[in-house]
């Protein structure tokens, strides 16, 4: 245990991806970094920050994310995580104030702890249950959300009071005159539909290009209006320090806003380690990458930790990034931690022409983002199953209508449920043969599920009866139990019941409880 | 835990019904502390205690965040900011000088944006002094830097009367001398007394503002119309010796100013910071 804890702390080399393809692993990093910058801008737009915040967390976030993982997963500024800490603190002080900021910052360091502690309990096996169905639901709605919040920025609405998404569409089309600022309309349709064109034939760069173009259409309204006149919102001076040192303010001051935030934290971090564990799963399916989920867990604990020591926020796996990633066929860390790098020296060095970026570019590639995260395909799949259909549709409503967090916490609770369901039914197949009736059971016999069992060897009470229980791998008292005490109401003299096991571990297991009980048993290996 | 949950389901209530049942249980919640700490929300608490708190409501931390923005501007308005100015080098004092251009002027603007109301406001003459007065680039209406400083002016007009211009708002206009100010003469007064403070070429040195060059106020700001800035110069400097200049000569000496070389106005010179920016770029 504690070697393994030991073996989870200790940083990714070189040596232990064997063969790795330099060329690669850099080229998918540059295209990462250039991914990931206008993503750090708007999450941190979402979080309530200035963007300088958001290039940060690009930067150190995803360094320390990949420095202690293990898989080619891409760390970072998160959507989720990201709306969820603009929620959290926005009731304790202004957004974007000094305050604010401290405020974001214990926050990431109580994610960054609880994570630790769920790594420590060994916790991050438990986000394998989270239904595929309900992570459609979030990631839908999430994209739904994003793209509605990307509406501000391309119609140059101000944020004043649209804060019910029917609201906001209400007021864009009863005022629309009014609202709509037609230059921030002009650059947002534009990247939009450039980056629409560009994903059907190089999905790849479709958010780059995207967004050139909307640069490009920025200037060129530029040269003819100035930007007084047109009231374009631009990106504005990123006041980038290669060493950002800060850190989570401390003291009893902060205690009581601490204990508020506590719940918001706790979701975060269980959002966070949720989303990163889905991402780790597929690439433990996809790849043959050596990937240990309780290291990765470390990994996002260990980076939200130290994220506001480097003026970052908490961030987690980022689904559309490590996809991409994917296809460009990185298969470790070296890609995240190169592409921090390479983010700090591209703004750095193109720091002074960003200034000049329009935000309705940024809000466009937001909404192709958002855009992305609606699966159809995906959704289309979950009709087949009423289950999963509901679960998709529950989180999905209660996010869009709710809100994020209240949606989140449906989510898991579906999730939950829906294991505890179908883990608890049982597939019964009835098969009347020669003399006697044989049952088939699949799936585990315990207290949860016995009751059908009864019921159905109640109805066979006066025939010979034979359990199949060759697929059951788990069995409980309460099942013995029950199976004891239905034999005392049958008539032993006229009818037989025998039972058949999948091993000999269960065999002696049932027969140690079912002691003196008429009851036969047909070997587990025998073949009839 | 409480306020949580209410945040949780009424976070996505329309704000009608949001509004009464925050400030019952979540004002309570989050005043707290203040209690504890002593009586806050009768008196104004003066800027300097506020400053050495780090529990502050959203309106006292807005505040405090825009009287850092207009005395540290190159760090906290930064992004939108062009040159070496700061919003305190013309508003004195922090915005608390009689003629030294006061921002206690919350009731001179109309409260409530009018619906399409982008043009009128506190929050435009905040934008314009970014754009203008240091050569920035203009925020949107909603960016944090312009609610907290907002927040800061309405928090400094406490107690003025809505409507009734404060006392000694702006600059003092200046009597007409029946002279046409001469930068001739003023060019000896400026190398005189003021080339100590503002550098012979007007560039600034440490800790003082310059007055002319491509880290000035450009020719959009208020400052560069002549009779303003001589209003500004004649109450206010030089620093420490102020009202010590004849009428005449800081009509002089602002003529002199304003004559000098300085970032152009941006409503003309549409892409003239584009290309500062790519030359800049290059040169290196
Ligand atoms: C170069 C000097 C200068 C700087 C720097 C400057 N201002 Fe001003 N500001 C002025 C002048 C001059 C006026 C008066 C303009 C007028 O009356 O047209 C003014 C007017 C204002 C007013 C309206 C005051 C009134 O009496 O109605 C506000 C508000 C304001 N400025 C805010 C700011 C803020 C915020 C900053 C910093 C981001 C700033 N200013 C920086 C020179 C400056
Ligand atoms: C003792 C040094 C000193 C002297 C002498 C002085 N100034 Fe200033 N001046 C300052 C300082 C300091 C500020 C900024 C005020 C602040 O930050 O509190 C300033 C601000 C200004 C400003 C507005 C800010 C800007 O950069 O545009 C103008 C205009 C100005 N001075 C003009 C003059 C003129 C004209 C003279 C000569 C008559 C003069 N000053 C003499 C120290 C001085």
């Amino acid at each position: 245990m504690a070697l393994n804890l030991l073996a989870d702390i200790s940083p990714w080399l070189p040596s232990h991806s064997s063969d790795v393809n330099i060329r690669r692993e850099l080229f998918a990093a540059l295209i990462g970094a250039i991914l990931v910058i206008p993503q750090g801008i708007t999450f941190a737009y979402l979080a309530g920050l200035p963007p300088e915040y958001g290039i940060y967390t690009a930067i150190f976030v995803t360094l320390f994310a990949s420095l202690f993982g293990t898989s080619s997963m891409l760390g970072g500024p998160n959507t989720a995580v990201a709306i969820l800490i603009g929620i959290a603190v926005a009731p304790f002080a202004g957004r974007g104030s000094p305050l604010y900021i401290e405020y974001v910052l214990l926050l990431s360091f109580m994610v960054g702890l609880i994570q630790l502690t769920i790594w420590l309990l060994r916790g991050g096996r438990f986000f394998m249950y989270l239904s595929p169905a309900a992570i459609t639901g979030i990631t839908t709605g999430v994209g739904f959300i994003l793209i509605l919040s990307s509406l501000d920025g391309i119609f140059g609405l101000s944020s004043s009071d649209t804060h019910f998404f029917y609201h906001k569409l209400y007021f864009l089309f009863d005022d629309a005159e009014n609202l709509v600022n037609p230059f921030s309309f002009t650059v947002g349709a534009t990247t939009v539909v450039a980056g629409m064109i560009a994903r059907h034939y190089i999905a790849r760069y479709a958010i780059l290009i995207a967004i050139t173009v909307g640069y490009l259409c920025g200037l060129l309204l530029m040269s003819y209006y100035s930007q007084v006149e047109m009231e374009l919102e631009l990106l504005g001076h990123l006041p980038i320090n290669p060493l950002p040192f800060s850190h989570p303010p401390m003291g009893t001051d902060y205690l009581i806003t601490g204990l508020a935030m506590l719940p918001d934290a706790l979701i975060i971090a269980l959002i966070g380690l949720a989303q990163s564990m889905v991402i780790v799963k597929q690439l433990r399916n996809d790849t043959d990458q050596p990937i240990q989920p309780d290291k990765e867990v470390f990994a996002q604990g260990i980076a939200n930790f130290m994220a506001p020591f480097f003026s970052s926020f908490a961030g987690s796996g980022s689904f559309n990034r490590t996809q991409v990633n994917q296809s460009m066929r990185a298969e470790t860390p070296l890609t995240g931690i190169v592409s921090a790098g390479i983010v700090l020296v591209f703004i750095l060095l193109l720091g002074p022409v960003l200034t000049y970026l329009p935000m309705p570019a940024i809000s466009g590639t937001l909404m192709l983002v958002g855009i992305g995260m609606i699966k159809s395909d995906e959704i289309k799949r979950l009709f087949n199953w009423r289950g999963e259909l509901a679960v998709f549709a529950t989180t999905l409503f209660c996010i869009v209508f709710l809100g994020l967090q209240t949606g989140l916490v449906v989510a898991l609770i579906l999730s939950v449920l829906l294991f505890v369901i179908s883990a608890s039914s049982l597939e019964l197949i009835v098969e009347r043969e020669a003399v006697s009736v044989k049952i088939r059971v699949e799936g585990h016999l315990f207290y949860a599920s016995i009751d059908q069992l009864s019921q159905i060897l109640k109805k066979h009470r006066q025939e010979n009866v034979i359990l199949d229980l060759s697929v059951v791998t788990y069995l409980d008292l309460s099942a013995t139990e029950a199976i004891t005490r239905e034999l005392a109401k049958r008539d032993i003299e006229s009818t037989f019941f025998a039972v058949k096991l999948s091993s000999e571990r269960l065999q002696n297991q049932f027969e140690t409880r079912m002691a003196d009980q008429p009851v036969q048993f047909i070997q587990y290996n025998h073949t009839y | 835990m409480v306020d949580w949950l209410i945040r949780l389901f009424f976070n996505n209530c329309p704000d009608s019904l949001k509004k009464p049942f925050k400030r019952r249980f979540g004002l309570l919640l989050l005043l707290l502390p203040l209690f504890i700490a002593g009586p806050v929300q009768s008196e104004q608490l003066p800027i300097e205690s506020l400053l050495q708190r780090s529990y502050l409501d959203d309106y006292y931390s807005n505040v405090v965040y825009g009287y850092r923005i207009v005395t540290e501007t190159e760090k906290y308005g930064a992004r939108y900011t062009g040159n070496n100015l700061r919003c305190s080098n013309c508003h004195l004092n922090a915005g608390r000088k009689e003629n030294g251009l006061p921002l206690n002027v919350a009731g001179m603007y109309p409260k409530w944006r009018s619906k399409n109301g982008r043009r009128n406001g506190i929050g435009l003459r905040i934008r314009e002094c970014f754009v203008y007065s240091l050569n920035g680039i203009m925020p949107p209406e909603d960016a944090p830097e312009v609610m907290a400083v907002a927040a800061y002016i309405s928090y400094l007009s406490h107690g003025e009367t809505i409507g009734k211009a404060p006392a000694g708002r702006g600059v003092p206009t200046l009597p007409d001398t029946g002279y046409d100010p001469n930068p001739a003469s003023g060019k000896a007064i400026y190398d005189q007394t003021c080339a100590a403070c503002h550098g012979s070429n007007g560039q600034g040195i440490a800790h003082m503002p310059p007055l002319w060059g491509m880290n000035a106020y450009n020719e959009g700001a208020g400052m560069a119309s002549v009779h303003r800035a001589a209003g500004f110069i004649w109450a206010n400097m030089p620093l420490g010796q102020e009202r010590t200049l004849s009428h005449q000569q800081a009509l002089d000496v602002s003529a002199y100013i304003n004559m000098q070389i300085r970032p152009g106005d941006p409503r003309e010179y549409k892409l003239l910071k584009l290309f500062e920016t790519v030359s800049w770029f290059f040169d290196r």
